[in-house]
């Protein structure tokens, strides 16, 4: 049997030309191993061969996203891998969302197997665990040794078109897909030792972590909301007709702010929503109905309420990443509160 | 002691075997698990309290047609636990696909009487 | 309270003119066994089969498994306030066929599910693969309601094995294991610095085929009270519950319960494992906050350090499961909770129906959705009518082949709660 193909992709550091300086550095594809390509050729033996590595520089990357995506696509694809492997990253951000992106278009667009690896609290690592696998690393590349042989395991069996096992079992950062295994151990004694290591306040690993629970504990009691300057904030998409920012139906990648000076309605002719995976027709006759600027008006001549802010926020809610929302939010809060709002309103769908 | 309840079902042996309970008011409908538990998530969006678990029993939802939930009569503010319930509990229903068997001629009486038994356990 | 169990260890079952155990090898006279069962007027018929480990064979719908065992010295009876007297059970000396299980099989209802195979990729995910099975077909009389036909195939059951176990009650056991539990006060100076850790186990109660009795109590009917992990072991707890094989616990599993085991398998090493709480899983909802009102008080009154809770089914008791771990966290006591999955067949639903921030360390017995292909068997114990009924089959589930396609939540005890099997997911 004639070995696997595999393309490697390292950033500017691992190909060592050079670190934040060289951050630059555009795609280039060069023959054979670069750098810690070694180590993975190590551990696939003789069943994969690296016919060749992409390099690119975290800065020109992620800085030009779609057109670097495009020439380092192009590169891979020209060299017909079997199996495409990204990093591992570690806990190196911009160099996580590169491999990260970049696995994900070589999965969807190629259709060529593909895995990277990162360390888990690597922010490439929560955007991309649920779409492509990605090895759990450690947080520096002391970790390379760790990593080398359980990136090769599962990227042969991804090649192979083999059944992946469990995260636990084949190493993978846990990406909701819940997978069965047998343990070595019965659950009452896996319970016991749990049971064990918690009462003794040693580390222990939960057979399913729960859902995320990220409760915000609620502002106190706007005093004067007679005197207050409020604000509209939504998730719900609206957008001034014609969306000219293009904000994303589903999974946003940024948000909009615009001006409702004199703007007393929102208008089916003037307003409608961006947002996908919900029925938009009443949204779109009625964009009140989401962003209710025509309450807030009339609030605001019966005296009820202070003001209306002079602008809103809007972004899709729809898929989008938790991780994003959140550093939207944490950027336009800062206007918010310099611009003396006291209150927000928030809307969702 | 039991509260005085409205039983959302759509299980006629329970319609009959409740209707002439004393507490006890049927609310009988014809329609799908699923439009019983909406059913029920309206009452509690009307202030009615929900006094059994929405998905009760081990015959999972798609594989039995019938459902029995049991709502206060008394109506008082929003009950938050009782919305958090229904809700998750409809979003639970709706992982579970719809098995034709569920429709067999043969076993409506099995599934009916099995529904039937568990809203009786609470008597 | 203290008990010892005496392991007389069998390797085979074969049915044969006399009923008797000989080198390890139990004789079974299915005539006796028959005339037994048919003391029941409301059952029609019985065949008894034997299934050994590796065979061909595949046991379904299963309703129980029970473990042949007798009381040899101490109070009381097997399955106390059931076939027994109601003394208290749990302590003096019982005699145990290890290796061997009745279980029984009948048509209660017409989605009734249960599978054991004994060979072949389905009998890794059952623990009953495992043991030599003296199986009972049992056929009503006509027109028995499903209440009394439930009843009377755990009768059946129930008194097989009581006779299966009589016959070790002279017999001088291979092994022997003692479980000792002290009353509070002698426990806790017995072992001043071992952390003292509960079990609090939750019993399905929620209606027809979804029963559980304690002493002949029907579970819905207690409040949540403290047992003595041994009266478990002498069939304290009884299963009549026969929805949902994989994470049901019959009989069997109930004598033999895993977590009250490796529980004593630590006791007075690292733990001191002081008392066992039993609770239900009522469907009226005023129930399920007095059950985990009255648990967690039990917990904080027994003095507990940590407990482990265990689940019995999906949907209605995931609420009392995260009552019970919320409430018992909220003491002040640290928990592990073991319950199962329902994730769907491609692994990415929501895998419980409730959940909950204190439920940080949890233990699973795996997707109860994952779709499995069983083999062809030569001998199939029961009917395969219903398998594309139960819970786990699904419509042209059988291939031409003879093969089947069934979710493991079909196939008894897969996905157990209680941690009996080795099955998880990630």
């Amino acid at each position: 049997m004639s070995k696997l193909r595999v393309v490697h992709y390292i950033n500017q550091f691992f190909a060592q030309i050079g670190g934040e300086e060289m951050a630059d550095y555009k795609p280039e594809y060069r023959e054979g191993i670069v750098g810690p390509g070694l180590a993975l050729q190590t551990a696939f033996g003789e069943e994969a061969e690296i016919v060749g590595t992409v390099i690119c520089g975290d800065s020109y990357f992620n800085e030009n996203l779609e057109k670097a995506t495009a020439e380092v696509l192009e590169m891979i694809k020209a060299a017909k891998p079997d199996l495409f492997i990204a990093g591992p990253a570690f806990n190196a951000g911009r160099y996580g969302v590169a491999c990260g992106t970049i696995t994900d278009a070589v999965k969807k667009e190629l259709g060529i197997p593909a895995l990277t690896g990162m360390y888990v609290e690597n922010p490439g690592a929560d955007m991309f665990k649920s779409s492509v696998y990605i090895i759990s690393t450690k947080n520096s590349a002391a970790g390379m040794r760790d990593a080398a042989p359980k990136m090769a395991k599962l990227g042969l069996k991804l090649a192979k078109g083999e059944k992946v096992g469990a995260s636990c079992e084949d190493g993978y950062i846990p990406n909701g897909i819940r997978v069965n295994l047998f343990e070595k151990e019965r659950g009452s004694k896996r319970a016991v030792k749990m049971l064990l290591a918690k009462i003794n306040g040693k580390p222990f690993t939960t057979e399913y972590p729960m859902p995320d629970f990220d409760r915000v504990p609620p502002c106190p009691a706007v005093k004067d909301i007679a005197h207050a300057k409020i604000a509209l904030v939504t998730s719900g998409g609206i957008v001034p007709k014609g969306n000219p920012d293009h904000i994303e139906s589903s999974n946003a990648t940024h948000y909009g702010k615009y001006d409702i000076e004199g703007v007393d309605d929102l208008t089916s002719d003037t307003y409608a929503t961006a947002h996908g995976g919900y029925d938009p027709v009443y949204a779109n006759e009625d964009a009140d109905r989401v962003l209710p600027v025509d309450v807030m008006r009339e609030f605001e001549k019966e005296g009820k309420i202070g003001s209306l802010y002079r602008y809103f926020y809007t972004t899709v809610g729809n898929g989008t990443a938790v991780k994003s929302a959140k550093a939207f939010a944490a950027e336009f809060s800062k206007e918010l509160v310099a611009d003396g709002v006291q209150a927000v309103i928030l809307t969702s769908t | 002691m039991l509260e005085r309840m409205v039983v959302f079902t759509n299980n006629p042996m329970v319609r009959d075997a409740l209707s002439q309970r004393d507490g006890c008011k049927v609310h009988y409908a014809p329609v799908s698990y699923r439009q019983i538990l909406c059913l029920a998530r309206d009452a509690v969006h009307q202030g009615h309290k929900l006094l059994t678990h929405p998905l009760s029993g081990s015959v999972k939802p798609g594989e039995t047609p019938y459902k029995s939930v049991a709502v206060s009569q008394e109506k008082g503010l929003l009950d938050l636990p009782s919305l958090s319930l229904i809700e998750n509990s409809i979003v639970t229903c709706d992982k579970f696909p719809i098995r034709s068997k569920s429709k067999d001629p043969s076993l409506q009486e099995d599934f009916q009487l099995v529904d039937l038994s568990l809203i009786m356990s609470i008597f | 309270m203290k008990l010892e169990l005496g392991y007389i260890h069998i390797h085979d079952i074969q049915l044969a003119a006399a009923s008797k155990v000989e080198n390890g090898v139990l004789y079974v006279d299915a005539e006796a066994v028959k005339k037994l069962v048919l003391e029941d007027e409301q059952i029609a018929s019985v065949e008894v089969e034997v299934a050994h480990p590796g065979e061909s064979v595949r046991i379904t719908p299963v309703k129980d498994v029970i473990e042949p065992r007798v009381k040899v010295e101490g109070p009381g009876g097997m399955f106390p306030g059931v076939i027994s007297k109601v003394d208290t059970v749990g302590s003096g000396k019982t005699h145990v066929l290890k290796g061997a299980a009745v279980v029984t099989t009948g048509k209660i209802v017409g989605f009734q599910e249960g599978i054991i195979d004994m060979s072949g990729v389905g009998a890794q995910y059952t623990p009953f693969s495992k043991t030599n099975n003296l199986v009972l077909v049992v056929q009503p009389v006509e027109g028995l309601k499903q209440h009394d036909h439930e009843h009377a195939v755990r009768m059946a059951g129930l008194k097989t094995a009581v006779y299966l176990g009589e016959l070790a009650r002279s017999l001088t056991p291979d092994e022997t294991e003692t479980f000792e539990t002290l009353p509070l006060k002698e426990s806790m100076d017995k072992y001043p610095e071992l952390p003292r850790v509960g079990y609090v186990q939750m019993l399905q109660s929620q209606g027809l085929l979804h029963d559980t009795y304690v002493y002949g109590v029907d579970a819905k009917r207690i409040i949540p009270t403290v047992i003595y992990p041994t009266e478990v072991m002498d069939g304290a707890i009884i299963s009549g519950n026969c929805v949902s094989a994989c994470d049901k616990n019959p009989t069997y599993v109930h004598q033999n319960n895993p977590i009250v085991h490796d529980l004593f398998a630590q006791h007075g090493k690292t733990i001191n494992f002081a008392a066992m709480v039993i609770t239900n899983e009522n469907v009226y909802l005023a129930d399920k906050e007095r059950s985990s009102n009255w648990s967690s008080k039990l917990c904080e009154f027994l003095g507990l350090d940590a407990v482990i809770i265990s689940e019995e089914g999906f949907g209605n008791p995931d609420t009392d499961l995260i009552m019970n771990c919320r409430k018992i966290t909220e003491k002040g006591i640290k928990t592990v909770i073991v319950t199962d999955e329902y994730a769907g067949r491609d692994g990415s639903s929501q895998s419980l129906a409730d959940a909950h921030s204190s439920a940080d360390a949890l233990v699973t017995g795996g997707n109860a959705n994952q779709v499995i292909t069983l083999p062809k068997m030569d001998k199939v114990i029961g009917t395969e009518d219903y398998v594309g009924i139960i819970a786990g089959g699904w419509d042209q589930n059988k291939h031409e082949d003879g093969t089947i396609d069934v979710e493991i939540q079909a196939i008894t005890g897969a996905t157990s709660e209680v941690g009996f099997n080795y099955l998880s997911a990630r």
